[in-house]
């Protein structure tokens, strides 16, 4: 079985994070591996331990992102190719599912593990697209896949009212909650030793395709500003006299508040 | 005597004792290399304190008895070498005497009443050990046919002396000296039966003998305190017993400077320590060759199972049989650790690559086949201890415990990538901000918000820096104590800055889980920043930052003067820059932290600050000072679960509820929460406020 599998540098969200004329003060910010794709390498990396799967990753981004390659080679992934063009800076959702399908249609996957949104934008649609645009199969939010046989597999999927139990032909999309696994740290040895391999960095050229091709000239959505989150204001505690409190906690909810 | 027979003892018995060092020797000489032949004036003096004044022995309140014990035997059979060798020249000149030691100067006099009165003495002490194995059974001790029969060899050796002497006594003085016999009589000093009461004792046991009895008892008694004596010498190496021996050389060899020897600054960036699995501990060979000794000496007192604060709460941490199980483990590989190393001395840095490879083949080959964690040591094991030292303060003989554990959790972290994952999370939030708890790098200042406490970007030129570290800027337990902490320092006009957010986790918990990569990435990192603003004083507020930044970044490049903020504060007092009321009430207690007590010898200042405060006075736990007990939260154990047994930092809560006290001092932001968190479990924690001396003194300042 081959799996690809995918991971988004985002942006750090234990940190807080400055707006200043409607865009992302970026000094200070400090980016990360998303953590839902952390755990779809997780995922994948435990299939090629549990079930002899072949693990491929794919990463699209500027060439800060080899260092999580390399980190994802640690945990255990075999085969790493880099998507870096500087004309994808922009782009959304979308065009990233496209420039996915292209890398898909090259290896021949049978299953394709995403994170189920990116903790940037959260927009939780990358892999949905892929599938969509591949014509296959897609179990979203996932919590536990289970090989059944070559062309199948059996995935948990955390639903509204509980859990699905899905059974999907390959070749498949699942993307991966964050209650399906707890990521490893990567083996120090394995970092190591993942200086040595190889990357294979491709532009959209070398992918065989162009802007133009993955809509990326004529992007269907585009961030128009950013607005910091206003911070929740510290609450009032009241003590004393019962009934004197009550009565002032009504007065403050009437007129105060106005929510009475 | 008979000199045929005395040299075929003798052949025979130092002929096998001497292959045996020779198989010794050479098997620590397998192992890697440290060095330990600096210093040799400080080594003496540890020989004189710790060895021959046997401190740890006899200066150990709670167990002093034993203690006595143990010293007099040991004097003892310090004093009676000369003896012996006087009856080894006797096996082969009739009335030997060792030059100075004849009857011809008081020496010989003096001599004669020692050795008579010290082989009474080990013989009661003898009896007494033998009493308390079988009657009194301590629990640390094991009781093996090994200690009775070693014992016994010591009774029957000063039995046979005594009666050998006593027999000759008696053949010279009732039955006319028939054989020449030699004894002391100067007309200055008298006559030999004035010196030795004991022997004269021995002599009146056998008096009612004839003179052939007597000749046959003193014949009979030489040969077998002969043949006792070599039986013993070869028997020492074979066991615990090989402590007799070795002791000495382990105490004279002990680290120097640090209370144990530091972890090695393992160097990452050489691709082939990562290929050929060399880093920490995972094989037997992996040892250096004074951990070998460490093993050789360990006398299976099982003090330091006694003392260790996870052995006592029911974890699978046995020091003993660690010991133990690592020796096992050295001897039945020995063969082919001799083998490994004469084949590493065939490599050369320069030879064919080639042939280097075949013969780290070969090398692989003889290596230990059971994995040295998981089968010769458990996981649990390992991961139990919590660094404390208390094993190593109370070891006799000075065997360092800790940095064999650190560096199999090396082996284990950095090698096989197997360590407890509940670790992830602090090392992934050490990884991307610098501090355990994982929140954002940007937010560790926030704790001094409206404080007016400056930055070293704001202003370096200062006169200290205050390191407050992980716990005093994010856990709102701590950060109450780096609060008050300002307030002391401000209030004596104390010239200081914080780093803010470039301050990281000095990295101490990653080295003691054996993630050394981590820790150098935070050392470094946090050097690079100090020498930036070219730091020379820091003032500490945890004694694990203290102890990496005083004792572990010079190995890195960052040399700085640090100082514990308890150590700092009673300097502010004794200088009269801060006034207290003496205030506090109710009686208080403190709690040693081990990073600051046992590895950097702070235990008055602290008890000096409380003095000042408390109305009513400080009382001690009973564990505490050099064998205080540890919370369970060093070594790395914060950041793991506890599932083993009792929880550590509730033993240790109970022992200060146990002591009816209104307040627990603490001064290490690990131990407070420990400490607090036990008082909740034991819902103690209305009655007995746990405070850092930091927050005391802050709240009782004039």
């Amino acid at each position: 079985m081959k799996i690809l599998t995918t991971a988004k540098k985002v942006v750090d969200v234990e940190l807080t994070i400055h707006v200043e004329n409607g865009a992302i003060v970026e000094d200070g910010l400090q980016y990360v591996i998303n953590a839902w794709d952390e755990n779809a390498v997780e995922a994948a990396v435990q299939l090629k331990e549990n079930n002899g799967a072949e693990t491929t990753l794919v990463s699209i981004g500027g060439s800060d992102n080899t260092d999580m390659i390399r980190k994802c080679y640690a945990m255990g992934i075999e085969n790493g190719i880099h998507i870096d063009d500087p004309a994808l800076d922009k782009a959304d959702s979308f065009v990233f599912a496209n420039v996915l399908q292209k890398v898909y249609e090259k290896g021949e996957y049978d299953l394709v593990i995403t994170g189920k949104q990116a903790q940037d934008t959260d927009s939780g649609q990358t892999g949905i697209i892929l599938a969509e645009g591949l014509g296959i199969p897609c179990v979203s939010n996932v919590i536990d896949i289970e090989v059944v046989d070559d062309q199948h597999v059996k995935v948990s999927r955390l639903g509204d009212a509980g859990t699905e139990i899905v059974e999907v032909e390959l070749p498949a999309v699942v993307t991966v909650s964050d209650s399906i696994n707890e990521p490893r740290l990567p083996a120090m040895r394995g970092i190591m030793m993942a200086k040595k391999k190889k990357i294979e960095v491709m532009d959209l050229a070398a992918l065989g395709t162009s802007l133009d091709e993955v809509g990326g000239a004529a992007l269907k959505s585009e961030v128009a500003e950013f607005m910091a989150s206003e911070s929740r204001q510290a609450g009032q505690k009241f003590e004393g006299d019962a009934a004197e409190i009550t009565a002032r906690v009504v007065d403050l909810l009437a007129n105060e508040a106005k929510v009475l | 005597m008979n000199p045929l027979f005395m040299s075929l003892l003798l052949i025979v018995g130092l002929a096998i004792f001497g292959r045996t060092m020779v198989q010794k020797i050479q098997l620590l000489m397998a192992l890697e290399p440290t060095d330990r032949v600096n210093h040799i004036m400080d080594r003496i003096k540890n020989v004189v304190i710790i060895a021959l004044a046997q401190k740890r022995l006899v200066g150990r309140k709670k167990e002093w008895a034993a203690g006595i014990m143990h010293a007099f035997i040991f004097w003892g059979f310090c004093i009676l070498l000369i003896r012996s060798l006087n009856l080894y020249g006797e096996g082969f000149v009739k009335g030997f005497q060792l030059p100075l030691f004849g009857d011809g100067s008081i020496l010989g006099y003096l001599y004669i009443a020692l050795k008579d009165v010290m082989e009474g003495i080990v013989l009661l002490m003898a009896v007494y050990a033998i009493f308390r194995r079988a009657v009194l059974k301590p629990t640390r001790l094991h009781n093996t046919w090994e200690a009775y029969f070693v014992l016994g060899m010591i009774g029957v050796l000063m039995i046979s002396d005594l009666l050998l002497d006593g027999a000759r006594y008696n053949l010279i003085m009732l039955h006319n000296n028939p054989d020449h016999l030699h004894f002391f009589n100067n007309p200055q000093y008298g006559s030999e039966f004035l010196w030795t009461p004991v022997s004269v004792g021995a002599a009146s046991l056998i008096s009612g003998f004839s003179a052939d009895a007597n000749r046959l008892i003193l014949t009979t008694m030489f040969w077998l305190h002969i043949i006792t004596q070599l039986t013993f010498l070869n028997f020492l190496p074979l066991g615990k017993h090989f402590h007799v021996i070795t002791a000495l050389p382990n105490v004279f060899l002990k680290n120097l400077g640090y209370p144990h020897e530091k972890t090695k600054l393992l160097d990452l960036e050489d691709e082939s320590v990562w290929e050929d699995e060399s880093l920490g501990i995972n094989h037997i060979h992996q040892l250096n060759w004074k951990q070998g000794l460490d093993l050789y000496t360990c006398t299976e007192c099982g003090r330091c199972k006694e003392v260790c604060p996870t052995y006592t709460t029911d974890k699978p941490l046995n020091l003993h049989d660690f010991n133990d199980t690592l020796k096992a483990e050295l001897f039945d590989n020995a063969d082919n650790l001799i083998k490994r190393a004469k084949l590493a001395a065939t490599i050369k840095e320069d030879g064919d690559p080639e042939q280097n490879e075949e013969i780290k083949a070969q090398m692989a080959e003889l290596n230990s086949k059971k994995p040295l964690i998981g089968d010769v040591i458990s996981e649990d094991t390992l991961w139990a201890c919590t660094t404390c030292r208390a094993c190593e303060q109370v070891c006799p003989v000075t065997i360092e415990h800790v940095p064999r554990i650190m560096a199999m959790r090396q082996g284990q972290s950095l090698m096989a990538g197997v360590y407890p994952q509940e670790l992830n999370v602090a090392l992934k939030g050490l990884e991307r901000n610098g501090n355990p708890w994982g929140i954002g790098y940007d937010k560790r200042a926030e704790w001094a918000d409206g404080l007016d406490v400056k930055t070293m970007a704001d202003d370096a030129d200062v006169d200290y820096l205050l390191w407050v570290g992980c716990a005093g800027s994010f856990d709102d337990r701590s950060k109450k104590v780096s609060k008050s902490l300002v307030k002391i320092l401000q209030k004596a006009n104390i010239s200081f800055a914080i780093l803010g957010k470039e301050e990281k986790c000095t990295g101490d918990f990653a080295r003691r889980v054996g993630n050394e990569m981590m820790y150098q990435m935070m050392a470094q990192e946090n050097i690079e920043t100090l020498n930036n603003y070219k730091v020379k004083k820091i003032i500490a507020a945890c004694p694990h930052c203290l102890n990496a930044l005083k004792h572990e970044y010079p190995q890195m490049g960052g040399n700085y003067e640090v100082i514990h903020h308890t150590d700092f504060i009673d300097q502010l007092i004794k200088s009269g820059k801060i006034t207290l009321t003496k205030s506090l009430e109710g009686a208080l207690t403190y709690h040693d932290p081990c990073y600051l007590g046992r590895y950097n010898s702070i235990y008055d200042q602290p008890r000096s600050i409380l003095e000042a405060i408390s109305k009513d006075g400080l009382k001690e736990l009973d564990r505490h000072g050099q064998e205080s007990f540890c919370c369970g939260a060093g070594g790395g154990r914060m950041w793991m679960e506890e599932t083993i047994g009792k929880r550590i930092n509730v033993e240790r809560s109970e022992e200060i509820a146990g002591q009816e006290v209104a307040t627990v001092a603490v001064a290490c932001p690990f131990c407070l929460t420990m400490i607090e968190d036990g008082m909740k479990e034991l819902d103690k924690d209305e009655d007995i406020k746990t405070q850092d001396i930091a927050e005391l003194v802050a709240n009782n300042m004039a």
